[in-house]
């Protein structure tokens, strides 16, 4: 049961932040609602307004951009799993995408409601930061840039004002080449554990000129890990099949692990390490030309 | 008696009658039914643990447009406001204090339910927080707060007038049971183990969540709409409380969305039917899922256990020790301490055994009856425990389960029923489908369980088969069709028995007022018990048609035979509707057949022999993420001897979910509380097992030997395959890496942490 | 600029299991509550109410939503198909059928949400393998039937094709 509320639904963003201007604190954006309709059934929540962004022309527009992979704030994941820019640019977002919620969520949730909301347990996130993400936020007062990084603060926190609109995320495809793999791993119904990672390697050469490592859901927000990205460069894959404890070592010393309903902070740390390890073998491999089957128990690997 | 030759739909896996509303939507549960001018309720519970209530404020909420009734336990005057089936410790709304996190202390009706949520937020009430205990331990430590200070106890079960508290402690009920030389036993053994196992807080999860509908009408009669699976015990219960004579009250009882014991007794009913009568219209209490985890729970344990053997294997000696949390309030889980732990001896052969078993407060959701009934408490430390006997005495596992076997016909308790199966065929059974003795590839290992439950002893079923004039006929019964298939089962027993085709046959939705009793749909007591009433009653009706058939004929009646929905006598056939009319001389009329199972008390130690034993084994194989402790449950096999399958496609469908459930609790399911408050209340936070979790190979076999004392020589089936799965998978488990855990459920990191132990030792 | 919220009732069309429905909805109004209490179409069932159960499930423009966490306006202009509008008694969807000819239902409570969200995959992919079965499966939750029977359920209409 929902307490009564009024629906703005502008149809551009200009209008949208101008209602925001207006109703403050009172009033809440909406996209898929699948987020925040639940938290206003349960009274954890409670606004006089919504206000719909998902009818506002373009914004749900998933597109190549100066470089970029646009993705609108609308888009739901279904659109993303199937986006054919994203396939051809970013075609591991795609097979994440596959894995987010169930199917009914997909089908309604955007991908600008997962980030905006921050929940911790956002495989999302996680792996945007690995393609560099920036979001585009838009108010009376125009756009800005911010870096996914700097976006998300903490759970349930981000760097949005009020007035603010997420009107994209804007993704760094990874240059041609690159390997890259994203694991999820948990029993509950939000993922326990997600890391993602990408091996860049110079045209011809087998070495690992650069690397992206982003874990997340075991803390407060999901994080880059650059001590454990730089130890990879300059590794040849070979280096990579011995060495990548020592990388995972690294990436459980440095990441931010908190306990809760999934585990606690000590699991999550070791988890890190098991699975950065696991996942930069697969990356490794399928860098190498192959592409390992691995099975694990609660665990999906794209 | 019945029709002779071989059966035509007993045995056979023909649909369930009430596939077809099920698979279009139309079937209609409790949340699916409406009155004319019913007004909606909402519950404001305590979010606290344990608190005095200093002041609870509701003129506001009264005052609020829309409303209909506010009830606080101050205005309950007019009315008994305790209730509880073993202890009427629970009253209707907290009264000076709140004894769990969901305690309900405020009821509100309403037009609709967002004009009751609107009154509930304009409540105020004051607390004074308390000191709670939130575990066995803390409830059991020496000047714990108690949870019920001497407050009065009224047994609503005549057998359990032997409710035997310890006063000036959290213990509300104990259970004692000795035979042979009890403990003394231990001083033939050559071998003695002692270990203690616990069992977590689990919930039911019926995904239908429980609701009631109350209407009174003009001349103060009851009706009450209810996903119960006893709606004589919610009758009895209604009746104490609002001074009325059971023929007063109606409870009826619509499909519902599973039960799994979680809608055994009185739950929302007493509320609903309180606010009903305030409000002076029909009222629905609808709870939410949230609701259902602060409304009942299976009471966790910790069990500790001594198993004394002989040299050759055989044990001499069983001594257990448990102390089952049952949370605020007592349900009926006084009966579930002494039933579980009645048979933690398992299907064993044991001359000397004592048993002991505390029921338990804590300030938590209470418990209360699951699949199962205390007994998957138990069996989990008892069958991991024989595992780690057999490795110490070098004995297979199987094997030593095999030599130490009751056999068929063999007493296990003095005055109780003795054992209806053959023990060893459902463990050679069990082997072979896990192909026990193959071995596992790497990285895989096996282990097996077994187990013995005894059901609800006495019990009484009755049943009322009606045959009218075109030959068709009524089953009434009061057997709750919660999924679990009886329905269909009940007809077709009937259609048997009378020898008409199944489509022939309608069985009645309970309802007080017009089926005839039946004390509880649980227990896998249904088949069984309500089956042989059945049977009963359809062979009454056929016995009339015989007879009726003979002075007709002129022939004996032993000379007439049933087929096809008629009597046969020589070269004469006289189909049913033609002998009613012959009958009564007119086309109207109709034959009534009674069948009444009631075996009555006995000398048995709970009170009344079981009716049948249920027995149960299961074998999984395993594999394991060594560095994450992520479980997997490669293969499962599931034995049940369940005498004959009625339908043996449901048997199986029964079976295959019980396993699942099982699963849950052995690998994810848990209820965690902190700081005295149930932190995962949903299924985001608690979760049960999806598709994903089936063991890709899962066989659910059978054994039939017609031995059992249901119709057709059926046996009762449905929570036994439940019990096996935890202490199968954890010897699985055992065997795969030597870890012996003995805390469920076997989570990742709980794994983890113990591989990790291992590790650093 | 000055934008106009839908404060009260507002009217809605769809086309609900193949049939023009019109009617004035609350902005805050669920779907499953006008589904269920205005429309009497009680096949739908709340049970989890959190987006995780499926017990809800509908299908908008062909795709499985949660009826339980979705606003009615927005089914505006848009088509709904409930399980009533599956099939009839007369002539059941072949998913019913298989549904019960493999014992897939129990309680039943989560049957009308597993038959839509496998009707939704079989429209995606005719064919889908069972590892596709069960990962699409993964938001409806049965607590009776341990699953297999779905399953294969499922998998036998598919094949039946
Ligand atoms: C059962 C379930 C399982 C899930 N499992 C996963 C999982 O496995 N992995 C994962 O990554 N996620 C998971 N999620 C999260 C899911 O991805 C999000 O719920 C969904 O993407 C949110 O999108 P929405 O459009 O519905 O957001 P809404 O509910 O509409 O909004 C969410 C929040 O974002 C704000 N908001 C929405 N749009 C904007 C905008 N354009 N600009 C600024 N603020 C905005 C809203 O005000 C609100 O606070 C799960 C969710 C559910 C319900
Ligand atoms: S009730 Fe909607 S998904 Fe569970
Ligand atoms: S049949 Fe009961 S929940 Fe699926």
């Amino acid at each position: 049961m929902l307490r009564p509320f009024a629906l703005y639904r502008p149809s551009t963003v200009g209008e949208a932040a101008e209602v925001l201007a207006r109703e403050g604190p009172d009033a809440a954006l909406y996209a898929g609602g699948t987020e925040v309709l639940l938290i206003l059934k349960e009274g954890l929540l409670r606004v006089r307004s919504l206000v719909d962004v998902k009818r506002i022309p373009g914004l749900d527009e998933i597109r190549r951009d100066d470089g970029h992979l646009s993705i609108g704030a609308t888009a739901t994941h279904r659109a993303l799993e199937r986006a054919p820019a994203v396939h051809a640019h970013c075609p591991l977002v795609a097979g994440v995408a596959r894995h987010v919620a169930n199917i009914r969520v997909r089908t309604i949730g955007t991908v600008g409601g997962n980030l905006a909301f921050a929940d911790p347990h956002s495989d999302l996130a996680t792996l945007f930061l690995a393609f560099d993400g920036v979001v585009r936020l838009a108010s009376r007062s125009g756009e800005r840039d911010l870096p996914l990084a700097e976006f998300v603060r903490g759970p349930y926190e981000t760097a949005r004002r009020d007035d603010e609109i997420l009107a994209a995320v804007r993704l760094a495809p990874w240059p041609a080449g690159t390997a890259g793999a994203y694991v999820k791993f948990g029993v509950h119904e939000r993922p326990t554990l997600g890391v993602a990672v990408a091996l860049m390697r110079g045209a011809g050469g087998d070495a690992v000129t650069d690397a992206r490592l982003a874990v997340g859901c075991v803390g407060p927000r999901p994080q880059r890990l650059p001590e454990a990205e730089a130890r990879v460069c300059g590794w040849s894959l070979a280096d990579l099949a011995r060495h990548a404890g020592e990388v995972a070592a690294l990436a459980a010393r440095d990441v931010d692990a908190v306990g809760d309903l999934h585990g606690s902070a000590e699991y999550k740390r070791e988890m890190t390490r098991v699975f950065v390890r696991r996942i930069l073998l697969v990356a490794g491999a399928r860098a190498a030309g192959r592409d390992p089957h691995e099975h694990y128990p609660h665990t999906i690997i794209v | 008696m019945s029709a002779p030759g071989p059966l035509r739909v007993v045995g056979r896996s023909v649909r369930r009658t009430d596939a077809l509303e099920k698979v279009t939507g139309r079937a209609r549960y409790l949340s699916d039914l409406e009155l004319p001018g019913m007004a909606h309720a909402r519950l404001l519970r305590s979010p606290y643990p344990r608190a005095r209530l200093l002041g609870v404020e509701v003129a506001r909420a009264r005052a609020h447009p829309g409303v209909h009734a506010v009830l606080t336990a101050a205005d309950l005057t007019w009315c008994e406001p305790f209730y509880g089936p073993a202890l009427r410790d629970r009253p209707l709304l907290a009264t000076d204090v709140v004894r769990y996190e969901g305690d309900p202390v405020v009821a509100v009706a309403a037009v609709d339910e967002a004009t009751a949520v609107e009154a509930l937020d304009l409540v105020e009430v004051d607390y004074e927080e308390l000191p709670a205990v939130m575990t066995l331990e803390e409830a059991l430590a020496p000047g714990a707060p108690l949870v019920h200070a001497g407050e009065p106890l009224a047994g609503h079960f005549s057998d359990l007038s032997t409710l035997r508290a310890r006063p000036g402690t959290n213990i509300c009920h104990q259970f004692d049971y000795a035979r042979g030389r009890g403990a003394g036993g231990f001083a033939e053994a050559a071998l003695t183990l002692e270990d203690t196992y616990t069992f977590p807080r689990v919930q039911h999860y019926s995904m239908e969540p429980h609701g009631a509908i109350a209407a009174w009408d003009a001349e103060g009669g009851l009706t009450v709409w209810a996903s119960t699976q006893n709606p004589f015990s919610v009758r009895a219960e209604l009746a104490k409380m609002f001074g009325l004579p059971a023929s007063r009250i109606r409870i009826a009882v619509p499909l519902l969305g599973g039960g799994f014991g979680g809608k055994t007794y009185a739950k929302l009913e007493p509320l609903a039917a309180a606010l009903a009568r305030v409000a002076g219209r029909p009222v629905r209490l609808q709870a939410s899922v949230e609701d259902a985890f602060r409304t009942v729970r299976r009471c966790s344990a910790r069990v500790r256990v001594r198993l004394g053997f002989r040299r050759d294997g055989g044990l001499v000696a069983v001594q257990c020790d448990a102390d089952f949390d049952v949370g605020a309030y007592a349900d009926i889980a006084p009966r579930v301490i002494q039933k579980g732990t009645y048979t933690a001896t398992g299907p064993y052969r044991v001359p000397n055994v004592v048993l002991h078993s505390n029921a338990v407060y804590t300030n938590t959701t209470p418990g209360g009856a699951f699949r199962g009934f205390g007994v998957p408490q138990i069996a989990w430390a008892v069958e991991s425990m024989m595992d780690v006997a057999a490795e110490r005495l070098g004995r297979d596992p199987v094997d030593l389960r095999r030599q130490n076997l009751l056999a068929h016909g063999e007493e296990f308790a003095r005055g109780d029923t003795p054992v209806d199966g053959k023990l060893e065929e459902s463990l050679s059974r069990v082997a072979e489908a896990i192909r026990w003795h193959q071995a596992s590839a790497a990285g895989r290992a096996k282990g097996v369980a077994v187990m013995m439950k005894a059901s609800v002893a006495p019990s009484v079923s009755e049943a009322i088969v009606r045959l009218h004039a075109d030959g068709s006929a009524s089953v009434l019964v009061s057997t709750v069709e919660m999924g679990q298939g009886a329905r269909t089962v009940m007809a077709q027993i009937a259609a048997e028995v009378l020898a008409i085709p199944l489509a022939r046959v309608t069985v009645v939705p309970p309802d007080t007022s017009i089926t005839p009793y039946d004390q509880t749909t649980s227990s896998s007591r249904s088949t069984t018990m309500v089956g042989r009433a059945v049977q009963d009653a359809a062979a009454d009706v056929v016995g009339q048609l015989l007879k009726i058939a003979a002075a007709h004929l002129g022939v004996p009646a032993g000379a007439l035979a049933v087929d096809d929905a008629a009597i046969v006598g020589g070269q004469r056939r006289l189909g049913y509707p033609e002998l009613l009319d012959l009958h009564f001389g007119m086309r109207g009329g109709e034959l009534i057949g009674r069948g009444v199972v009631a075996p009555g008390r006995t000398q048995a130690p709970l009170g009344g022999s079981t009716p049948f034993w249920e027995v149960a084994m299961g074998g999984a194989e395993i594999s394991l993420d060594e560095e994450t402790g992520a479980i997997c449950v490669e293969a499962y096999a599931s034995v049940a001897d369940v005498g004959r399958c009625i339908n043996p496609q449901q048997c199986e469908a029964q079976d295959e979910g019980a396993v699942m459930q099982g699963l849950g609790h052995t690998l994810l399911e848990e209820m965690v509380y902190e700081g005295g408050v149930l932190l995962n209340a949903n299924l985001v936070g608690y979760r049960v097992p999806r598709a994903e979790d089936v063991p890709a190979r899962f066989d659910s076999v059978f054994v039939e030997n017609a031995d059992g004392a249901g119709p057709f020589g059926a046996k009762g089936v449905g929570e036994g395959g439940l019990v096996p799965v935890s202490p199968a998978v954890g010897n699985a488990l055992a065997r795969l890496t030597g870890i012996r855990l003995r805390e469920l459920p076997l989570t990742p990191e709980r794994v983890w942490r113990a591989l990790r132990a291992r590790r650093d030792a | 600029m000055n934008i106009i919220p839908i404060r009260s009732s507002c009217s809605i069309r769809v086309t609900l299991n193949g049939r023009p429905v019109e009617l004035a909805v609350r902005p805050e109004a669920l779907l499953l509550d006008v589904l269920r209490d205005r429309l009497q179409l009680k096949g739908a069932k709340r049970s989890c109410d959190m987006q995780v159960c499926g017990a809800c499930t509908v299908l908008l423009d062909g795709a499985p939503v949660s009826a339980c966490t979705f606003l009615a306006v927005e089914a505006d202009g848009r088509e709904i198909v409930t399980v009533e509008g599956l099939g009839t008694e007369e002539r059941l969807d072949p998913l019913q059928e298989a549904f019960i000819d493999h014992a897939a239902v129990q309680c039943g409570f989560c049957t009308a949400g597993m038959l839509l969200t496998a009707k939704a995959l079989l429209a995606e992919d005719p064919a889908p393998t069972r590892e596709r079965v069960v990962h699409y499966l993964r938001g409806n939750l049965c607590r009776c039937t341990g699953y297999r029977k779905i399953v294969e359920a499922i998998l036998a209409c598919a094949h039946a094709r």
